[in-house]
């Protein structure tokens, strides 16, 4: 069960109750920006430290080095996450 | 140097730039420098709507009952989305298609443009419907004042862009003399113009729709003009891919990759590219001053709509690459999203007031008792 540090604090396990990242910070009380929740606005935008993500479907946002789209994505290992203020 | 609509060059469409390549002759897909816009072409065509399927009659009656301060707000939001609209939906046409060198970035560009042609059309749908004299709302965008200072900078650099492609399509680099008067234009010149145009069209969808769609949404959360949230739900949703259509062309172009010398100007445009993005969200912000004049709606004023524009302005800004400006780091109406949720949009046809489901809704509505007297 990969575990997810959040902003790096909270480190939480990704227990497989949320079918993504977003649901799942958002479980955690965290305030995440959304939209489309579906991958194509970009909202949802946040780092990865470190760990990897695996897409649930390709997001059609654009993304940079090191940021990803927790609307449509899990955890493939454990990660580490910010939440961008 | 000339447009041409059939390009004779036998070339590379790979090896082409994404503007001022060569012109695109074969409109094909097998091959793909950028395949992220033929998948911005499918979502955009899987999101297709017609407007007169959305049942806006009951609108008719909520707006009636309106308090005159919030018709001023529906209405003048209507206004200055119907210019926003009309812009777009011819603009992106006529500024880019002659400069465009690949055939799937062509493509969703005619695809983009077409659906604000659909934005249009339903503004006209709710107009109508809210209003026995359409005639009087639509005359006045063109003698607000208000609306047409927007008008100048939504417009301004599509202009200055059209008019560059124009002198050098015609003429080529170097100095010219037209109708008496002397015209320069660089090929270097006209990139960085396509660069603040994209930056500018970018801010439009970005940050100048969302006030409106605030106030939109803040209506239908009292159940008022909820025909007009379906709508504006819809459009929210296009102009979400719009928005990461241009983020995309913008962060391709500022990378380098595609045109180093892009990379340059991109970087030479940074100040003003700020400069674009400050200057929308004050007009925004005076925008909603002056929605608020008479008097605030429930839900929201000038103050959490001011700093709502501020948010989203930090949010975009970062998308493009650039820092956020606005101290506001926390979305002051987070219950907005849920109405730009995207699959909150396709609602079962059965659930939603779409008309031409609800002849079948009627039918099913009919109730035993209206058989009672009925002897089989
Ligand atoms: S919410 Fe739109 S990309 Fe994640
Ligand atoms: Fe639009
Ligand atoms: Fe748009």
């Amino acid at each position: 069960m990969p575990q997810v540090r959040i902003n790096g604090e909270v480190v939480v396990n990704f227990d497989g109750s949320s079918p993504n990242l977003l649901q799942f910070l958002e479980q955690q009380q965290q305030a995440v920006n959304y939209q489309c929740r579906e991958g194509f606005c970009g909202a949802c935008r946040c780092k990865l430290l470190s760990g990897q993500i695996s897409y649930l479907q390709e997001p059609l946002a654009f993304v940079r080095r090191g940021e990803f789209l927790p609307c449509c994505s899990i955890p493939q290992t454990d990660i580490e996450l910010e939440i961008p203020k | 140097m000339a447009y041409t609509t059939f390009n004779r060059n036998i070339n590379d469409q790979l090896k082409e730039p994404m503007f001022f390549g060569n012109a695109v002759n074969v409109s094909r897909y097998d091959q793909q420098k950028y395949p992220i816009f033929e998948k911005l072409i499918e979502k955009q065509l899987s999101f297709f709507w017609r407007p007169e399927e959305i049942d806006v009659s009951k609108d008719r009656i909520d707006f009636q009952q309106l308090p005159e301060h919030e018709k001023h707000i529906f209405i003048s939001n209507l206004k200055y989305q119907t210019l926003l609209d009309s812009v777009q939906g011819r603009s992106p046409n006529v500024a880019l298609l002659p400069i465009v060198s690949i055939p799937e970035l062509e493509t969703w560009i005619e695809t983009w443009a077409f659906s604000e042609t659909i934005h249009s059309r339903s503004y006209t749908h709710i107009i109508r419907n809210i209003s026995a004299e359409p005639h009087k709302i639509f005359d006045d965008i063109m003698l607000n004042e208000r609306i047409l200072e927007r008008a100048v900078d939504v417009t301004r650099y599509y202009d200055d862009l059209i008019d560059g492609i124009n002198l050098y399509q015609r003429c080529g680099e170097g100095t010219h003399q037209i109708n008496g008067k002397t015209e320069q234009i660089t090929l270097r010149e006209l990139k960085k113009r396509l660069y603040l145009c994209l930056m500018s069209v970018n801010v439009l969808e970005a940050i100048r729709f969302y006030v409106s769609f605030a106030c939109s949404f803040a209506f239908a959360e009292r159940e008022l003009m909820e025909g007009n949230a379906k709508i504006i739900r819809l459009i929210a949703r296009d102009e979400a891919l719009h928005l990461t259509g241009t983020q995309h062309m913008l962060n391709i172009l500022a990378s380098g990759d595609d045109d180093p010398e892009m990379a340059e100007i991109a970087k030479e445009c940074e100040e003003e590219s700020y400069a674009i993005f400050m200057r929308a969200a004050e007009q925004e912000k005076d925008w909603a001053a002056y929605l608020f004049k008479d008097g605030s709606m429930i839900g929201l004023n000038k103050d959490i709509l001011c700093q709502y524009v501020e948010f989203i302005t930090n949010s975009r800004m970062q998308a493009v690459g650039l820092k956020p400006r606005f101290a506001t780091t926390q979305n002051p109406i987070p219950w907005i999203n849920t109405w730009l949720v995207s699959d909150n949009v396709q609602v079962a046809p059965q659930e939603s007031e779409i008309s031409s489901y609800l002849v079948g809704q009627i039918d099913n509505e009919v109730d035993t008792a209206d058989f009672g007297d009925f002897d089989l």
